[in-house]
């Protein structure tokens, strides 16, 4: 499963130039069995190992009911695995840690808090001063362009605005690596491909690391450097494909790039065999 | 298997620890207005045993039961009329925010002077404190069924008293039931309350009469009696509650009793 | 247009109350019912009016506005306590639990007498009768409201580094406010009813001790003063817990 980092356009960089990127995050042999109600196991997860280097952008694409979520939340470190580890800068997760930050499609923003306190709220548990704080806060607030909005409550916000305020919540903590549950499901087409550019320009600046899930073969491969299909419950991984398109992506430029076109539909035909596939061992 | 048998005997285990812990405090205690739960529980026989406090105490539970049917049958179809008009609900909230507030068995002094101290009297104030929190249940229930229901019954051609009769009633049940579950419970508080204000006949008349002749033991003993029944009731109602509405969730698992 | 249909929303709501003082009205002018038994509402009022003035009044009202706000704090405060302990460590749940269940449905009032003999018939017995009655509205609010808390939003604040300990206070409590609230409402009014009760049933002062008093000598008009005042009382309480919730839930969406 060794995926070489596919970031020909910045092999310049001297850091990265030194070698392949060290990983981040390791998902090894990771399995998870649920206990339905019912009281049968059910195995959601089965031998997942993945590795991916620091500052990569990975999507995971597959059916629903798959384990995606589940995989994310093992990382994220709110669920543990049944077997297996999972790994991040080489230690093994135990918890959830400000090093790892999840952005939910729910939003799950903090209904008693405004914009600018459900911003504030990492940083401060984090012990930063509250007016530098707030400083940070109102900047990336700004930078998700929210600038007016900063007293505003969650539920005075539309959809689109309350994913900038979820992401921004999650960015002020300043966390290596970002686990983003379809993230822009939610959404109306226009806000979504604005939200997918503003997501890039952010990640272009700060190269996170992101581990993103999605249904939309088309996101997946605008956005990511790697992308991880997984076949139908119980999830395996059963393909990683290297998305070797050249950064900075402009949208308009990429639709009409016939690799971007080869690499949607080689992805959609895959997912489409992935209801026999879920039946072999 | 263990901790499903562990989890019906859990309430019986709260019981005997409550008794036990009453024991062990009236013995530490010990004064006379305070009687070990030992003796109080030995004085619960006698009580039932007598003819006049078992007549006395059935009395008191045919006037709660008829009342309380009479309360459900006014109150649920107010609820639920309430809750899909308007109209209706702007109409009755005034007025039943006014007299929510007011402890119902306050009003027996003037009932009774209306009155007098018979049946109708009791009857009455416990048909008003039951139905309060049954409309109000019912209303809530009514106003949360989704619009969308009734439109596709509306579609399949229900009239709107059959749309009432079959979508909202089914849809509103859970929370009709539980308005019905808190509605027992002060079916019995007000009765009680009502027998010691008017100080005639039933079981809380025997309590209050023994508090006053300071007969400690039946004191204690009737307490018991009472609440056993409010225990009872309410067990017995989960039951039923529990059958009728099984695809419902699990909201409030135990019942929210008031006076 | 909205503030239209909310005046005649209001209206249509006066309607049953003036209806209802209009029949009283009718009954006793024409001659109905005498005066003995049911006084008219004037006179009922311009007494409630003239004895508002009196400070043998306020004294009865400060009496029963004592017992209630004392009994009630004690509710909120046990309430609120245990029921985030319930929700929070299984240990305490599997404790609370069963007790909740034999204690919640038991008539309380019942206890009244054995209260009246442990404590006396002093401000002890009153307050402990109401604090019991308005203890388990508000306790199963609280337990209900802090165990449907989204998980979601829990991941999330441990993920912005809060310590397990913390969570509880920084999430699950704020969380569950609006479901603390409604309890603290039910156990509001319960408060009103059962302050009222246990004065009329051993009391030497407040609004309970005085109907009891009124209706000992027959006095009609003196029993409906303090009903009415209850009544009054009961509206004004919850006006402000309503306002209390409006500011403490200006962030949550329309319950
Ligand atoms: N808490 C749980 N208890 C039992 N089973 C669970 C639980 N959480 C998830 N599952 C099961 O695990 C499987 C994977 O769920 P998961 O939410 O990870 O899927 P997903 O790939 O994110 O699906 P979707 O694309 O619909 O979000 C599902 O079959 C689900 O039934
Ligand atoms: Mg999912």
């Amino acid at each position: 499963m060794k995926v070489l980092p596919s970031r020909p356009d910045f092999e310049a960089d001297p850091a990265l130039a030194r070698g392949p990127a060290p990983a981040m995050i390791e998902i090894d042999r990771v399995s998870q069995t649920f206990r339905t109600s019912g009281r049968q196991a059910h195995l959601a997860l089965s031998d997942i190992s993945l590795t991916i280097e620091d500052g990569a952008f990975v999507s995971i694409l597959g059916p629903s009911g798959c384990g995606k979520s589940t995989l994310l939340y093992i990382v994220g470190g709110f669920v543990s695995p049944t077997e297996g580890v999972a790994r991040v800068k080489g230690r093994a997760i135990t918890g959830p840690g400000p090093d790892r930050g999840p952005v939910f499609q729910e939003f799950a923003l903090f209904p008693w808090k405004t914009v600018l306190g459900n911003v504030m709220y990492g940083p401060r548990q984090q012990g930063v001063k509250s007016p530098e704080a707030e400083a940070q806060s109102r900047r990336l607030i700004e930078m998700v362009g929210l600038k007016g909005f900063e007293n505003f409550y969650p539920k005075e916000l539309s959809g689109g605005m309350k994913q900038r305020v979820a992401l921004a919540r999650t960015l002020a903590y300043h966390p290596a690596v970002l686990l983003m549950d379809e993230p822009f499901g939610a959404l109306d087409a226009h806000t979504r491909t604005r939200l997918q550019n503003d997501l890039l320009n952010i990640w272009e600046r700060d190269r996170k690391t992101v581990l993103f899930v999605t249904h939309s073969v088309d996101e997946a491969v605008f956005l990511s450097d790697k992308v991880v299909v997984m076949t139908r419950a119980p999830g395996r991984i059963k393909q990683i494909i290297d998305i070797e398109l050249p950064r900075p992506r402009r949208r308009a430029e990429l639709l009409l790039d016939p690799r971007y076109q080869k690499y949607v539909v080689e992805i959609e035909r895959m997912i489409d065999d992935t209801s026999e596939d879920g039946l072999r061992p | 298997m263990m901790t499903r048998a562990l989890s019906r005997l859990a309430p019986l285990l709260a019981c005997l620890g409550l008794l036990a812990i009453w024991q062990a405090g009236s013995l530490m205690l010990n004064t006379e207005s305070f009687p070990t739960a030992m003796s109080a529980v030995r004085a619960v026989p006698s009580i039932l045993g007598d003819k006049e406090s078992l007549v006395n105490i059935l009395d008191s539970l045919r006037r709660m039961a008829i009342a309380f049917a009479a309360a459900l049958l006014f109150a649920i179809p107010l609820g639920l009329m309430m809750g899909r008009s308007r109209l209706v609900a702007s109409f009755f909230n005034p007025l039943l925010m006014i007299t929510y507030p007011v402890p119902k068995a306050a009003l027996m002094p003037i009932i009774m002077l209306w009155l007098g101290v018979g049946d109708l009297a009791k009857m009455l104030v416990i048909f008003l404190g039951v139905s309060l929190p049954v409309i109000y249940h019912s209303f809530q229930g009514a106003r949360a069924v989704e619009e969308k229901m009734l439109w596709s019954g509306a579609a399949m051609g229900l009239s709107a008293p059959q749309r009432m009769i079959r979508i909202v009633l089914p849809a509103a049940l859970p929370e009709i039931l539980t308005g019905c579950r808190t509605g027992l419970v002060l079916a019995l508080i007000t009765m009680v309350t009502s027998e010691m204000i008017a100080r005639q006949s039933g079981a809380g008349n025997i309590l209050f009469n023994a508090l006053d002749m300071g007969q400690y033991d039946t004191v204690y003993a009737m307490i018991i009696i009472i609440g056993a029944m409010g225990i009872g009731l309410d067990a017995a109602f989960e039951r039923l509650r529990s059958r009728l509405v099984r695809w419902s969730e699990p909201g409030f698992d135990i019942p929210l009793s008031f006076a | 247009m909205n503030a239209r249909a909310l005046t005649s929303e209001v209206l249509l709501g006066i309607v049953p109350i003036a209806l209802a003082l209009a029949v009283w009205q009718g009954i006793s002018s024409f001659g109905y019912a005498p005066v003995t038994l049911l006084p008219p509402p004037g006179l009922v009022f311009s007494r409630l009016a003239q004895q508002l003035g009196t400070s043998t009044f306020q004294y009865e009202i400060a009496s029963t506005l004592f017992r209630l706000f004392a009994g009630f704090s004690i509710a909120v405060i046990m309430g609120v306590g245990i029921g985030l302990a319930a929700a929070a460590s299984p240990a305490v749940n599997a404790v609370v639990r069963p007790i909740v269940r034999v204690l919640a449905p038991l008539p309380k009032v019942a206890l009244y007498p054995a209260l009246l003999l442990l404590l006396g018939f002093g401000h002890e017995s009153k307050i402990t009768l109401v604090a019991a009655d308005a203890l388990f509205p508000i306790l199963l609010s609280t337990y209900y409201g802090a165990s449907m808390v989204e998980q979601k939003l829990i991941w999330s604040a441990m993920a912005a580094g809060t310590p397990r300990r913390q969570i509880l206070f920084k999430v699950v409590l704020p969380a569950a406010v609006p479901s603390i609230l409604t309890g603290c409402r039910i156990g509001l009014v319960i408060s009103c009813i059962v302050v009222f009760l246990a004065e009329m049933i051993s009391s030497t002062d407040g609004l309970g001790h005085m109907l009891v008093t009124a209706a000992r000598t027959f006095q009609a008009v003196d029993m409906f003063v303090p009903l009415i005042t209850i009544s009054l009382l009961g509206l004004i309480l919850n006006g402000l817990l309503q306002g209390l919730r409006s500011y403490l839930l200006r962030g949550f969406p329309e319950v």
